[in-house]
C-alpha cells in the first residue's frame, strides 16, 4: 500500500466521509457504470490523484459489470455449485436471454454472476436488485418476475453457555469499564488464547499487544466482515442477527489497545449487513454505549461501517485496509504489519468479526471460563460452523471444538438430504482442503484437520454428494481462484490463470507440471489466496486422482 | 548486526532486508519488482531465498534480517520457485523480451527454459502519442515499478495499476495515456521498467519541433503496432 | 541499460537549473542517443526531470551555429575562425587604444562552466584591463549573494538539499520548485508527504501548497512585510533562541525595536495575508525542532530583494535555525551555474570567492599570477553597461551564453544600448535576439560538448565531461576565450579547462582542495580545505566574518517600484514552467514544444469576468513601458488582482513589459512586480510584439 496515498487519504479524511470507492460505487449505482467524469469527481472529492481512483474503478467487480435497470446476478459460490453444478446460472441466463455480463439492448435488464450471497443453506441463490431469492425454485421465481426474499433458518447453539449466539447486551463492556484497566483486559484476552476465526488462526492477543505498544497519533480497530469464503455465512449471521455483540467486541478492543475509532468492513453481497449495523450503532449512541465518554468512563469509541465492492482478496488484512481507505484491494507485503501501520498509517488491530464477538464473553467471565467452553481440547472457546444445502438441517451452529466431522454432519446437520451420501467435504472455505468421506472421523479442530491437509478456516462445511464431478469441481475452484487473484504477486496472478487453463481446456492434464505449478503457488505467493489454493487441489490429487482427467 | 550469506559473514544495520545483506555479501538474488529507489514491494517473488528457522523459502526483499541469521541464496527449492516465477512471467508476454531488458537478463541468468505452462498472453495495445514516452501494454508484467517511481520518487501519481488478476496492467491517467494524464514527462517510469513496456522514444531521428513520426525507432526493437 | 546499444556512456552534470543532477549521457556515432540519471548523483539520487533526461535534441538542431559569422555591409556572412579572431582582436584593440579598457565590457554566462567564466573574467581583467565583467546572476540571484555575505559571510546555501529530508518544517517563499527545480521539487514533495510541514508563500498557489500545511498569498512586492511579521510574532511570543542570539549574533536590539510595529494586523494590511496565518506560520517555524528556508527569484527579483534575503537571515538567526541538520537556508539557483559563475569572480567587483577588486592583497596575488597590472576600480554591472552604452561611454561588448535582448528587463532600453555599441561579439550556440546586433558571432558549445565544472545550488563542485563534439566548426567556449586572450597579447597558458581549475584552486583559499580527481563522482561542497575535506554545512560553530557573528539587519518594509493604479490595475508576476528553461533557447528546439508550445497569461476567474476574457482568448498586456499579446488561461492558482506569465518564447517578449526598477543593492531587475492593463484583443492583428507605446 502506497504510504504516500495513505497519507493523502489521512490528510483529507473527515470523520466518516465517503472514500473514493464509496463515491465510485454511488456513481455506478446512479447510472450503471463508472465514467471518466465519475473518476475525476471522486478524485476531487477524496483528495486522491485521478489515476489512483481510476485504478480503484478497474479493480472491483461491482464497478466493472455492466448494469441495466434491473440487475440480476446468479450466485457462483461453491455451495450453489454443489447443489446444481452450475446449471442454475445457465438456466437463469437462458430465461433472461442474456449471457453472463450481458445487458438488454434497451438497458432494461442485465445478468451477471456473484461470488456467494451467503444463502448456502438454500442453494441456488439469485439476487435481483437487492432482493435475494434462494431455494430449488429460485430461478423460476426470478424469471416469473415476482422475487420474494428468501428465508434464513435460525441459528442453533450446542453449548449450555452460548457465547456467540447469545444476544449482545454490552455487559462485557460495562464490566470492563467498571472493573478492568485496559492492561488487565488485554491480559485476559491473551490468557484466553483467542485464535483468529477468519482462517489464519493467529492469536488475537498478540495483535492487540503489538498495537497497544506501537506509537501513533491515533489507533484503530478494524472488524473484518468481508466474509468472502464461498459456502460461509457465519459472519453474515453475526452481523445481521447479533450486531451488538460484534460492536461490543470492537469497543472492548479499542479500550484494551487505546483506540478511539473502529471500522467494520462488510460485503456488498450482503445487502442487509450495513443497514443493520448502522441502525445498531445509532441505537448504541442513543443508549450511551458508543460515542464520547461511554457510560461516564472517559472512554471514547465510535464505529464506521464501510461496504466493499466485490473482491474476495479484500478479506486479507492488508487488502482490507486498502479497500477500507478507498484504494485498490491488493495485498501488501508485511512488514509493516497493520499493528504498526494500518488505517491512515496508524497502528491498527484487524480482527475477524467472529473473533471480536468472543471478546465480550471473556470481558464478562474471564479467560478460564472461555477455556472451559471446549472441554475436549486445548483449543479455547466455541466456534460457529455452517452447512450447505446438501445437508438436511443446514444452518449456523455454535459448537465446541473437538467434535468429529462425522458427528457434526450426521448428528448436528442431520445428514445428507434426500438420501444422498457424502463424497467429500470442503471445510473452512475455498482455501481449505477437501476431506473425503472415509476420513469423516477426523476431529473438528486446528491440528487434526491440518494433518489431512485441511483446516478449521472460517468454519464452513460444504458437502459434495456422490454425483459431484471432481474435475468440474477443480475447474470451479480454479475459476474462482483466478478470478479473485488481486494481481499483485506473480505466482498467483499468472499461476492460477495457468492452472485454470490446464483444467478447463478439456484435455488431459500433466500431473507433474501441475504439481510443479502448485509448488510455485504455495511457496511463492504473497498471501493466503495464492498459497492456499493448492490445498484443495492437492486433496483432489490425493483422493480423487482418477477422476481428474490426468494424463496417463 | 551480523548475518551470514552463503557462508560469508556481513554486517548490516537494523532494519536491513535479506536482499540488502545478500548484495553486501556479493551474492546474486534475482529480482524483477525491486528498485533501490523505491520501498520493497514483494510482488515478483523471484527473490526467494532460504533462511534458517523458516521451513519455506522467503522473499529476500521484504524479509528483515535478524541477528545471526543464516541466509542461503542458492537453496534449490528457492531457486526452483524463482525460476518457475520467471517462466510464468515470460509466458504472459506475446513475444520474448528484448535481450537488453532486465527481465531477459534475469531469465538468462536463471537459465529459464520452457514454458512448462503456456497459455493466454496479453493483448497488444500501444500508446505512442507522447513525444518522449512509449507504452506497450502487452509487455507489462505488473511489477509496479513505474507506478511506484511516479509515486515514491517523482510524486506525480500519474500512473496506476489497473484491472485484477491476469488482466492486471498499468495505465496513465484515467486510462487515456501519458498525454492526457498528470504526467510531467520525467521518464522515471521508463528508467525503471524491466521489460521495456514503457520506453524512451529514440530521439536521434526526430526533427526539431515537429516531433518524431508515430513509429519512430525506439530503444528496443520495434514491434508491429496496431 | 544495455551498453551494447551505445558506443559509450559519459557521466556529466546537467546544464539545466541549479539542482545539479548527475547524468549518464549515452552516445552512439557521435550523437546523444539517450540520457539517464546517475544513481549516485548526490542531488538527484537516480532521478531527473524531462529537461535533463529528454531535452538534448537541441544539440543537433539544424539551427546550431557551426561557423563564425561576421557583419559586412550590414549583413552577417560566414567567415573563418581566423577572420573572426582577427576582427575581434583588431576591433577590441582599437577601442581599447582609442577609448581605454573601460570602454569594453564582457558578460560571462551562468550556463557555462566555472573555467569558462573564470577565463572570461581573466580575459577582461588581464587581456583588456577592466573590471567590466558581469554575469547573468545579476538578474536573478545577485541579491541572495549580497545579503548572505552581509548576514553570514559566505555567498551560498548554508546547507544541502539533504537538509530537506531532516527538516520538520520548511518555508518556501517566492519559489516554485516543482516547476523550476523539478528534482528538488520532487524531493520536497516526498518530504512533505513524510511529515515535513511546508509553509508556502507566493502570490500564486503553487503545486507544493497542495501538499503543505499552510499557504500564504502576499501581494507582489510585500515579502519584506511578511518576513517582518513572522519575526515580530517570534519575538513577541518568546520563540527566539536567546542563547544563540547572545552568543552567535550581533545587532539584535535594533531589529527588535524595528519589529515592534510589524504586528500581524499591520502586516495583513500591507500583504493581504490574514493575521492569524502569519501567527500560525511563525509558530510552526519557530517551534519546529529543525526548519529550513528556501527561496527563489520571487524573493530576489524585487526592488528590495536583497533586503528580503537579509530579513530571512534574521528569521533564521533569531531562532537559531542555521548551521544545523535540517535547519538550512537554501536559495534555489535558477541556472545550472549561477553559483559558480559568481564564485569564479565573473563580477565587476570581486575576484574568485567574492574577494573585492579593491583589496590590495588579492589584487597583487592575481597580478603576480597573471603577470599584468590589474585595475582596483569596480566595473560596470549589466544594467550599468547598458546605461553606459547609451551614454556613449561603453563602446564594445563581448557577450557569451546570454541573450540579454530576450531576458533582460526593459527590452527597448537594452536594444537601444546594443544598437549604440561600436562593436558587439556574441558567442553562443544559436543566433538569438541579442546576436541580431552582433558584429561577430562565434559558434560555441553546449554543456554536453565541453569539459569543466559547475557549482550547484548547494555549493557543490561537480564535473562536466564532454559526451559529444561541438557540431561543425563550433568550438568550446574555453578554447575560444583563451584564444581571443592570446590574440590580445595575454596567453593564459591553459592547455585544458583542468589546468584552469588547478589555477582557481591555487589562487583561492576557499577552493584550495578542489581538483578534478577529488571532485570525482560525488562532488565537493566549498569551502574545500587543502586536504580535500568539504563543507556540507556552514556556520555550525561560527559565521564567516571577522567577528564570526551572524549579523541582524534592521530593515523596514518599503513599497515596491511599481504599483497598480487606475490605468494599470493588475500586477504581473513572471516565472517558469517545467517544460521550458529560461529563454527557451535549448528547450524550444526539442520535443518539449509538443508538451508546451506557448506562453500564456494566467488570470483569476473574477478578473477574467470583469475584463470579458475567456479561457483561450488573445489578450493585450500593456505596462508603462511596453505591450505584448498572448493567450489567456483562466485559473484559480492566481489571486484576483494578479496575472502571471512565463518568458520562454521570444514571440511573446514578456520582458518588453518590465521597467527599470531594480534591487537597490545589486541592480537585480524587478521582474516580479509590473503594473499592467489587460484587455481582450477583439480582432487578431499580426501576432507581433511591439516596442513601447507611450
Amino acid at each position: 500500500m502506497s504510504r504516500n496515498l495513505v497519507e493523502l487519504i489521512r490528510r483529507h479524511d473527515q470523520a466518516a466521509a465517503p472514500t473514493a470507492l464509496d463515491l465510485l460505487k454511488a456513481a455506478a449505482e446512479r447510472h450503471g457504470s463508472v465514467t471518466a467524469d465519475d473518476v475525476r469527481d471522486a478524485a476531487a472529492a477524496s483528495g486522491l490523484p485521478e489515476a489512483t481512483v481510476y485504478g480503484v474503478a478497474t479493480f472491483y467487480d461491482d464497478l466493472n459489470e455492466p448494469r441495466g435497470d434491473r440487475h440480476v446476478r446468479a450466485c457462483s459460490g461453491t455451495a450453489c455449485f454443489a447443489a446444481t453444478a452450475g446449471r442454475h446460472i445457465a438456466e437463469l441466463g437462458a430465461g433472461l436471454g442474456l449471457d453472463v455480463d450481458g445487458v438488454k439492448g434497451d438497458g432494461s435488464v442485465s445478468f451477471g454472476e456473484v461470488v456467494c450471497l451467503g444463502f448456502c443453506h438454500s442453494s441456488p441463490a439469485v439476487i435481483d436488485g437487492r432482493t435475494v431469492v434462494a431455494g430449488a425454485d429460485a430461478v423460476q421465481t426470478v424469471l416469473a418476475g415476482a422475487p420474494a426474499p428468501a428465508a434464513e433458518p435460525d441459528w442453533v447453539s450446542l453449548l449450555e453457555q452460548p457465547v456467540l449466539t447469545r444476544s449482545g447486551d454490552w455487559s462485557g463492556l460495562a464490566r470492563a469499564l467498571r472493573e478492568l484497566e485496559p492492561e488487565q483486559l488485554l491480559a485476559e484476552v491473551e490468557a484466553a488464547e483467542v485464535r483468529g476465526r477468519g482462517g489464519a488462526g493467529f492469536p488475537a492477543g498478540v495483535k492487540w499487544r503489538f498495537t497497544r505498544a506501537a506509537t501513533g497519533a491515533d489507533k484503530f480497530i478494524v472488524a473484518n466482515g468481508d466474509e468472502g469464503d464461498p459456502g460461509s455465512y457465519i459472519d453474515k449471521y453475526l452481523m445481521e442477527r447479533n450486531p451488538q455483540l460484534v460492536l461490543e467486541g470492537m469497543a472492548l478492543a479499542g479500550y484494551a489497545v487505546g483506540a478511539a475509532h473502529g471500522y467494520i468492513l462488510v460485503r456488498s453481497e450482503y445487502p442487509l449487513s450495513k443497514p443493520t449495523l448502522d441502525a445498531t450503532i445509532a441505537k448504541a449512541h442513543a443508549d450511551g454505549w458508543l460515542g464520547s465518554d461511554i457510560q461516564g468512563s472517559g472512554f471514547d469509541f465510535d464505529i464506521t461501517v464501510v461496504e466493499g465492492a466485490g473482491s474476495y482478496v479484500v478479506g486479507e488484512e492488508t487488502a482490507l485496509l486498502a479497500c477500507l481507505q478507498g484504494l485498490r484491494g491488493t495485498v501488501s507485503a508485511r512488514p509493516p504489519f497493520p499493528a504498526e501501520r494500518g488505517v491512515h498509517g496508524m497502528p491498527t488491530v484487524v480482527n475477524n468479526v467472529e473473533t471480536l464477538a468472543n471478546i465480550p464473553y471473556i470481558a464478562l467471565r474471564g479467560a478460564q471460563a472461555y477455556h472451559d467452553l471446549s472441554p475436549d481440547t486445548k483449543t479455547a472457546g466455541s466456534k460457529l460452523v455452517c452447512f450447505n444445502e446438501r445437508f438436511s438441517r443446514p444452518t449456523v451452529y455454535e459448537v465446541p471444538f473437538g467434535m468429529s466431522m462425522r458427528r457434526l454432519c450426521d448428528e448436528v446437520a442431520g445428514g445428507m438430504r434426500d438420501g444422498h451420501t457424502v463424497k467429500a467435504l470442503q471445510i473452512g472455505g475455498p482455501l481449505g482442503g477437501i476431506l473425503p468421506a472415509h476420513l469423516l472421523d477426523t476431529a473438528f479442530d486446528f491440528e487434526p484437520l491440518a494433518a489431512h491437509g485441511c483446516m478449521v478456516g472460517h468454519g464452513s462445511i460444504v458437502a459434495f454428494d456422490e454425483d459431484m464431478d471432481m474435475r468440474a469441481l477443480t475447474v470451479h475452484l480454479l475459476e474462482f481462484g483466478a478470478h479473485e487473484s488481486c494481481g499483485k504477486c506473480f505466482p498467483c496472478r499468472i499461476g492460477l490463470r495457468r492452472a485454470h487453463e490446464m483444467f478447463s481446456a478439456g484435455t488431459p492434464v500433466d500431473r507433474e507440471r501441475f504439481e510443479q505449478l502448485l509448488e510455485t503457488l504455495e511457496l511463492g505467493s504473497l498471501c493466503a489466496h495464492g498459497s492456499g489454493m493448492p490445498a484443495p487441489l492437492r486433496s483432489l490429487l490425493t483422493h480423487f486422482a482418477d477422476e481428474l482427467g490426468l494424463a496417463s | 548486526m551480523q548475518v551470514t550469506v552463503d557462508g560469508t559473514a556481513v554486517q548490516v544495520s537494523d532494519g536491513a532486508t535479506v536482499l540488502e545483506a545478500a548484495k553486501r555479501a556479493g551474492s546474486w538474488v534475482p529480482t524483477l519488482c525491486f528498485d533501490e529507489r523505491q520501498a520493497p514491494f514483494g510482488a515478483c517473488r523471484a527473490c526467494m531465498v532460504a533462511v534458517d528457522g523458516s521451513a519455506k523459502p522467503v522473499p529476500a526483499c521484504t524479509t528483515l534480517c535478524r541477528e545471526g541469521m543464516v541466509i542461503d541464496t542458492t537453496d534449490p527449492t528457492a531457486r526452483r520457485v524463482a525460476t518457475a516465477v520467471v517462466e510464468l512471467v515470460l509466458s504472459e508476454l506475446p513475444s520474448a523480451p528484448a535481450p537488453h531488458t532486465e527481465l531477459a537478463a534475469v531469465a538468462a541468468k536463471l537459465g529459464v527454459e520452457g514454458p512448462r505452462w503456456p497459455g493466454a498472453t496479453h493483448p497488444v495495445a500501444h500508446d505512442l502519442r507522447h513525444p518522449y514516452l512509449a507504452f506497450e501494454h502487452e509487455l507489462c508484467i505488473s511489477c509496479g515499478r513505474c507506478v511506484r517511481a511516479c509515486d515514491e520518487v517523482q510524486g506525480t501519481f500519474a500512473l496506476t495499476a489497473v484491472g485484477r488478476g491476469f488482466e492486471a496492467n498499468v495505465a496513465a491517467g484515467i486510462g487515456s495515456g501519458f498525454l492526457e494524464s498528470a504526467c510531467v514527462s520525467c521518464g522515471a517510469c521508463a528508467d525503471t521498467c524491466p521489460t521495456d513496456a514503457i520506453t524512451e522514444r529514440l530521439l536521434l531521428d526526430g526533427g526539431n519541433n515537429g516531433g518524431p513520426p508515430p513509429d519512430a525507432p525506439r530503444l528496443r526493437r520495434r514491434l508491429s503496432t496496431n | 541499460m544495455d551498453t551494447e546499444r551505445f558506443d559509450r556512456t559519459v557521466t556529466t552534470t546537467c546544464g539545466y537549473c541549479g539542482v545539479g543532477c548527475r547524468l549518464e549521457a549515452h552516445v552512439r556515432q557521435g550523437r546523444i542517443l539517450s540520457i539517464s540519471p546517475a544513481s549516485d548523483g548526490p542531488a538527484n539520487r537516480g532521478h531527473t526531470c524531462l529537461k535533463g533526461r529528454f531535452a538534448h535534441q537541441f544539440t543537433r538542431s539544424r539551427e546550431r551555429l557551426t561557423t563564425p559569422l561576421i557583419r559586412e555591409a550590414g549583413e552577417l556572412r560566414p567567415a573563418s575562425w581566423e577572420e573572426a579572431y582577427a576582427r575581434i582582436a583588431s576591433e577590441l584593440g582599437r577601442i581599447k587604444r582609442d577609448h581605454g579598457p573601460d570602454a569594453i565590457a564582457g558578460l560571462a554566462s551562468s550556463r557555462a562552466t566555472n573555467e569558462d567564466c573564470y577565463a572570461m573574467a581573466r580575459l577582461m581583467r588581464a587581456a583588456i584591463g577592466t573590471n567590466n565583467i558581469d554575469n547573468c546572476s545579476r538578474v536573478c540571484h545577485s541579491p541572495t549573494s549580497f545579503a548572505m555575505r552581509k548576514s553570514f559571510g559566505l555567498s551560498g546555501a548554508t546547507g544541502s538539499f539533504d537538509d530537506i529530508d531532516h527538516a520538520d518544517v520548511a518555508i518556501l517563499i517566492g519559489v516554485n520548485p516543482t516547476q523550476g527545480h523539478p528534482v528538488v521539487g520532487a524531493r520536497i514533495k516526498q518530504a512533505a508527504l513524510r511529515g515535513c510541514k511546508l509553509i508556502t508563500i507566493d502570490p500564486r498557489r503553487i503545486e507544493l501548497a497542495d501538499y503543505g500545511a499552510l499557504h500564504l498569498s502576499p501581494r507582489p512586492g510585500t515579502n519584506a512585510a511578511v518576513v517582518l511579521g513572522l519575526c515580530h510574532v517570534v519575538a513577541r511570543d518568546g520563540l527566539t533562541d536567546a542563547d544563540f542570539i547572545a552568543q552567535r549574533t550581533t545587532g539584535y536590539e535594533a531589529l527588535a525595536e524595528l519589529l515592534g510595529s510589524y504586528t500581524p494586523e499591520a502586516v495583513e494590511e500591507i500583504t493581504g495575508i490574514p493575521a492569524a496565518d502569519i501567527e500560525r506560520a511563525a509558530h510552526m517555524y519557530a517551534e519546529a525542532g529543525s526548519a529550513s528556508l528556501l527561496w527563489g527569484l520571487g524573493v530576489t527579483e524585487h526592488k528590495y530583494g536583497s533586503e528580503v534575503v537579509q530579513l530571512l537571515c534574521n528569521l533564521a538567526l533569531m531562532t537559531g535555525k542555521v548551521g544545523k541538520p535540517g535547519s538550512a537556508l537554501l536559495p534555489l539557483r535558477g541556472q545550472n551555474n549561477v553559483q559558480g559563475s559568481s564564485d569564479m569572480g565573473a563580477l565587476p567587483d570581486t575576484y574568485t570567492a567574492y574577494r573585492p577588486v579593491s583589496d590590495e592583497a588579492t589584487a597583487r596575488q592575481f597580478e603576480q599570477a597573471w603577470g599584468v597590472p590589474l585595475s582596483r576600480r569596480k566595473g560596470y554591472t549589466i544594467p550599468q553597461m547598458f546605461d553606459a552604452a547609451i551614454a556613449g561611454d561603453l563602446k564594445a561588448m563581448y557577450i557569451f551564453g546570454e541573450d540579454v535582448a530576450q531576458t533582460d528587463p526593459d527590452t527597448a532600453h537594452v536594444v537601444e544600448a546594443l544598437e549604440n555599441l561600436e562593436f558587439l561579439v556574441c558567442q553562443d550556440i544559436f543566433e538569438n535576439e541579442t546576436s541580431k546586433y552582433a558584429d561577430v558571432i562565434l559558434p560555441a558549445s553546449s554543456f554536453l560538448e565541453k569539459a569543466g565544472t559547475f557549482v550547484n545550488a548547494e555549493r557543490r563542485f561537480q564535473l562536466v565531461e564532454p559526451a559529444i563534439d561541438p557540431p561543425g566548426g563550433a568550438r568550446t567556449d574555453f578554447e575560444i576565450i583563451t584564444t581571443v586572450s592570446k590574440l590580445l597579447g595575454h596567453d593564459m597558458g591553459f592547455q585544458t579547462p583542468w589546468d584552469c581549475l588547478d589555477e582557481i584552486a591555487r589562487l583561492t583559499p576557499q577552493y584550495a582542495g578542489v581538483s578534478r580527481e577529488r571532485i570525482g563522482r560525488h562532488g565537493l561542497q566549498w569551502p574545500v580545505r587543502p586536504d580535500g575535506s568539504d563543507s556540507p554545512v556552514l556556520y555550525d560553530t561560527f559565521f564567516d566574518n571577522p567577528e564570526e557573528l551572524g549579523k541582524f539587519a534592521a530593515l523596514p518594509y518599503k513599497e515596491p517600484g511599481d504599483a497598480a493604479d487606475d490605468e494599470f490595475p493588475l500586477i504581473l508576476v513572471t516565472g517558469r514552467v517545467l517544460q521550458h528553461y529560461n529563454a527557451g533557447t535549448m528547450t524550444r528546439r526539442t520535443n518539449n514544444v509538443e508538451l508546451v508550445d506557448r506562453d500564456v497569461l494566467e488570470v483569476h476567474p473574477q478578473d477574467a469576468a470583469k475584463l470579458w476574457v475567456s479561457d483561450g482568448d488573445l489578450v493585450s498586456l500593456r505596462s508603462r513601458v511596453g505591450r505584448i499579446e498572448l493567450e489567456a488561461h483562466v485559473t484559480e492558482r492566481i489571486q484576483p488582482g494578479h496575472v502571471f506569465t512565463t518568458f520562454h518564447f521570444p514571440e511573446t517578449r514578456t520582458n518588453l513589459l518590465v521597467g527599470q526598477s531594480a534591487d537597490v543593492n545589486t541592480s537585480c531587475p524587478e521582474y516580479k512586480v509590473v503594473a499592467v492593463d489587460v484587455r481582450p484583443v477583439s480582432e487578431h492583428p499580426a501576432y507581433v510584439p511591439q516596442l513601447a507605446v507611450v
